[in-house]
């Protein structure tokens, strides 16, 4: 059947970029919640990544001649049992988690601990999901049993008897964090693609003889990315839960980095002995930086499900 | 329903041997010995050897999971030839026994060469008993591969005398023919091998062969009380193959030793005692290679000047007797050994330290030898060599002798045995296979004994029929600690989930009808805030309030041996975190699916038919709103499995988790693969549960 010329409607207008930047910033603003949650996680960002500019004290530099001071103009946070400076390991630990990830002594990559962890997950978790919910049949199948199986694995046994197999080191836990995140993230994006193979659009590219790898990750993924990027900034949230228990458990970056968990376990140890501010400080960091990110997160999800 | 739950109970079972298996492998490739996490750093190649084969990690992997799965009692049991069973002790001690046909219970350990049996009598008291006839011989086709080997060896041995060597290989001949004609009983076989191995027990004579075990020990012995000995013995350290893992403490430890050495030859010969106080700030400074450098010709200079002593000590440490004979020999020779002032400034010491070390093993021997250091000391050098060449006679007679009782010893036909021993194993033990073993028993001196178990199987039971085995760790059942842990976990959670419960429900149902209003936000804002936050944050904080700052309940839990709810005031912060992680979640499913049920168009309906709002509310929304948080929170319980590990680490509460973790750090797997299983056990147990209450509260889901 020939298609008339008329029956093709105009190439809709893109809106520009800019009218695209401002709707999103509207949104944004609209719920106070998400604002208070995108300056308390831009706080910690914009901390990491001036980290060196913002304290004079290496975060394992030690001094034995102040262990364990309260906050004092010297030390805003206060030391450690070793005489570290908390604030300086605060910052460097927050480095740590979403600006760098360090690989090895000498080599570091960008993008946090944290944010690797979720974007490997994202990179597998993914593939699988657009596998099982386009391809169907036995690859469904095989995927979402194994995902079963990885499901029924308590959380924590599997985060501690990885990290038990593998050594404790940032990559890891990167490692750590997306292996459990797999699952749920598979599970994800194959519904939102159960969904989307049956849209007219994708029958067209069939017809045009994609390859099922194109469908998969040209035409159904940038069209289920909505939930999947609110769903990912839950799992940084998550993930940055996870290095926190992780690090406080001992299977964390192992010391002397500065990480947020054993600054926690370490300091614990000196509360009840009148010390209580290297436990209470890296708590609060990581409880304001998961919480400001799950109401950044609530909140962008609040108010674009109301413009639905 | 019937069929859908008996299916959901096999996928759960399916489940349990994926991650069991799961957890095998993962825990087999991490790295860490668990040999040395149990023993210490120090243990020797050979301790760790003997625990991985009495743990059976010596075995391959599948069989370990298989044994670990459905036990190895069947498989010890067709070795024993007995059945073997597993009794509970009055003291609650779990014990592994043979069963003899009568029913008598028995096991085995052995002493020195001899077979002793344990039988257990009716009142639990124990019977001992000599039981050598429970011995067989070996499989002769590799007693004669063996013994030919021997054969071999013992015509080039050095330390036999010619007639000696002609006597042990006379009656190893016999042997060898007995084993090699084919098909005979092991009783003919036992019978016709006990006339050689009645010769050869002739040659061996206790005596002289307890010498042997106190000459192995002369060499650490002298080097302890003389320090020119000690200098002599750190250079051998060094070189040896293993000195690159030496520890910095134990090099630093050797420093000493050589600054009083070079004290003691300061007057004789200052280079040398210049050079080993240099080795010993090398060695202070933890800089081995250099020290071994400056040592090197050391060693030497020092050896000559004690008259080769330090040769000798070595050669009887190794069982060369004739090299040690030559040694003595040489010092009684004024040719080769002159004894000039420079020695004789040194040489009585240390020949006195040997002399007195010697005295256990050759009384002889040592008599002589200190005879000649009061002849060295009188200056009276000719009786003194007299005296040496006399005790190095003497040597060499106690030398041929030992030398013949272990030629003898490694003639006979192996014999060996399969029984439980008294550490619950079942084990083969072999004795006469010519590996000569020296052991200290306290009470009879130094033993030798040719063998001692060679295999072992550790009894268990196996997970399919209640038995998790031991934990590698504290070697007690981990059965036992698991309930125990598991029991004082299901406390915590216990009490915490009857708070969070009714509280979260019904101030998430509060919420859900207050949409949008100041308290929805506070509430869910709130609860969303506890929730997220890391469960060792929130403990912190709850400990630095409650404990640090208001002292009101302690900041950690002791039990000792009480049962947590023996100690309520401890449990008061764990079960307030754990409720304060699980309130914020369950309310804000229960707000959400109140704000549902509420639009829902049967609601409104109600409304405009002019029912009170609480009718409705109570009479027609809840049960509707109720039905998501249920279900949604059993399928957390996983989730929440990972907060009980954390509240527990944080406040030192002896629970499951915490056990768990130290198990995993520790490499232990029995302990993990136990507590594994529960977890998953409760964390797929309650999905099947949490979809059989759903079909309860939900008439329109049917399963097929």
């Amino acid at each position: 059947m020939a298609v008339s010329e008329q029956t093709i409607p105009k190439k809709i207008a893109r809106p520009s970029r800019w009218k695209r930047l401002r709707e999103g910033a509207s949104i944004l603003f609209a719920s106070k919640i998400g604002l208070i949650g995108l300056v308390i996680v831009l706080f910690w960002i914009l901390v990491a990544i001036f980290a060196p500019l913002l304290t004079p004290y290496g975060p394992t530099e030690q001094d034995y001649t102040a262990q364990n001071t309260p906050p004092s103009a010297a030390h805003p946070l206060g030391t450690d049992s070793l005489g570290r400076d908390i604030w300086s390991r605060l910052i460097y630990g927050a480095r740590v988690v979403l600006v760098i990830l360090p690989v090895s002594e000498n080599f570091w990559l960008p993008g946090g601990t944290a944010l690797w962890g979720v974007f490997l997950g994202l990179l597998v978790g993914s593939t699988l999901g657009l596998m099982g919910g386009y391809l169907g049949g036995w690859v469904d199948e095989v995927v979402m049993r194994v995902l079963d199986a990885m499901m029924a694995f308590p959380v924590i046994l599997l985060y501690m008897i990885i990290i038990a197999a593998v050594g404790a080191s940032a990559t890891n836990v990167v490692l750590a964090i997306a292996i459990v995140g797999i699952p749920g993230i598979a599970r994800l994006v194959r519904s939102l693609a159960l969904d989307i193979r049956t849209r007219d659009y994708i029958r067209a590219a069939e017809t045009r003889g994609e390859s099922p790898w194109y469908i998969m990750f040209v035409e159904i993924l940038p069209n289920a990315r909505g939930p999947i990027i609110i769903d990912a900034m839950l799992r940084v949230g998550y993930a940055i839960f996870a290095m926190g228990t992780l690090g406080f458990l001992g299977l964390g970056l192992p010391p002397p980095s500065p990480d947020w968990g054993s600054m926690v376990a370490k300091g614990r140890q000196f509360i009840l002995s009148g010390s209580p501010w290297a436990a209470l400080w890296p708590s609060v960091a990581i409880a304001s930086l998961v919480v400001g990110l799950n109401m950044f997160a609530d909140g962008l999800r609040e108010e674009s499900l109301r413009y639905q | 329903m019937a069929k859908f739950i008996i299916r959901r109970l096999f996928l759960m079972l399916l489940t349990m041997l994926f991650v069991s298996i799961a957890v095998f492998l993962i825990t087999e490739a991490a790295p860490g010995n668990v040999a040395r996490n149990v023993l210490g750093i120090h243990i020797t190649p050979e301790q760790e050897a003997s625990f991985l084969a009495q743990t059976g990690l010596d075995k391959p992997m599948s069989a370990r999971y298989f044994s670990w799965l459905v036990g190895s009692d069947w498989r010890a049991k067709g070795k024993i030839g007995l059945p073997v069973t597993q009794i509970t002790t009055e003291d609650g001690f779990k014990e592994w026994w043979a069963v003899e046909k009568d029913g008598t219970l028995i096991r085995w350990q052995m002493e020195g060469e001899d077979l002793i049996s344990q039988r257990r009598q009716p009142d639990g008291s124990v019977e001992e008993a000599l039981d050598n006839e429970r011995w067989q011989v070996k499989d002769p086709a590799i007693e004669v591969e063996r013994l030919e080997a021997y054969r071999a060896q013992l015509l080039e041995n050095p330390q036999l005398t010619e007639a000696d060597r002609q006597a042990v290989v006379q009656e190893l001949d016999r042997t060898l023919d007995i084993l090699r004609a084919e098909g005979q009983t092991q009783e003919a076989l036992v019978a016709a091998l006990a006339a050689p191995e009645g010769a050869l027990e002739a040659m061996i004579d206790p005596e002289t062969s307890r010498s042997k075990g106190v000459f192995q020990e002369v060499a650490a012995d002298v080097s302890r009380k003389d320090s020119l000995m000690r200098a002599i013995a750190i250079y051998d350290d060094l070189s040896a193959a293993a000195a690159d893992e030496l520890e910095p403490s134990e090099l630093q430890s050797m420093a000493g030793p050589l600054g009083k050495a070079a004290d003691a030859i300061q007057d004789i010969n200052p280079p040398v005692a210049d050079r080993l106080r240099q080795a010993g700030e090398s060695l202070k400074a933890k800089d081995a290679a250099a020290a071994r450098e400056l040592l090197e010709g050391t060693a030497t200079t020092l050896n000559q000047l004690i008259g080769s002593l330090g040769d000798f000590v070595g050669a009887l440490e190794e069982g060369d007797y004739q090299g040690a004979v030559t040694g003595l020999r040489d010092l009684s020779d004024p040719a080769k050994t002159p004894l000039d002032s420079a020695r004789l400034a040194v040489l009585p010491d240390t020949l006195e330290v040997v002399g007195e070390a010697l005295e256990d093993g050759s009384p002889e021997v040592s008599e002589a030898l200190l005879a000649a250091t009061e002849s060295l000391r009188a200056g009276n050098t000719a009786d003194a060599r007299e005296t040496i060449a006399r005790a190095a006679d003497m040597l060499e007679q106690t030398g041929w002798a030992i030398a013949l009782g272990e030629a003898a010893q490694g003639a006979r036909a192996a014999r060996t045995f399969w029984g439980v021993d008294t550490q619950n194993h079942a084990v083969r033990w072999e004795k006469g296979t010519g590996k000569v073993v020296w052991r200290l028993v306290p009470g009879s001196g130094w033993l030798a004994s040719t063998g001692g178990p060679a295999e072992y199987i550790p009894l268990q039971k196996g997970l399919v029929r209640g038995d998790p085995g031991l934990s590698l760790r504290t070697g007690r059942p981990v059965a036992d600690m698991l309930f125990t842990r598991l029991r004082n976990s299901l406390v915590l959670a216990g009490i915490a989930f009857v708070i969070v419960m009714p509280l979260a429900l019904i101030l998430g149902l509060i919420a859900g009808l207050n949409e949008g209003k100041f308290l929805d936000r506070l509430l869910s804002v709130g609860g969303m805030m506890f929730s997220v936050t890391p469960e060792f944050a929130t403990g912190i904080f709850l400990i630095l309030i409650f404990a640090f700052w208001l002292e009101l309940v302690p900041g950690a839990t002791v039990f000792g041996e009480q049962a947590p709810w023996e100690r309520p005031e401890m449990l008061v912060l764990p079960v307030l975190t754990l409720t304060l992680i699980e309130l914020g979640y369950v309310l804000r499913i229960t707000r959400a699916s109140m704000v549902d049920v509420m639009k829902a168009p049967y609601i409104r309906t109600a409304f405009l038919k002019g029912l009170p709002y609480w009718r409705i509310v109570f009479k027609h929304a809840v049960r509707n709103a109720l039905m998501a948080p249920i279900t949604v929170i059993m399928l957390h319980v996983n989730w929440l499995l990972g907060g009980i590990v954390v509240v527990e680490v944080i406040f030192g509460y002896p629970g499951l988790g915490s056990y768990l973790l130290d198990s995993a750090l520790f490499k232990d797997f029995n302990a993990i693969e136990g507590g594994a299983m529960i977890l998953v056990a409760v964390a797929v147990g309650t999905q099947l549960l949490a979809d059989v209450v759903y079909t309860f509260l939900n008439p329109r889901i049917r399963y097929a």
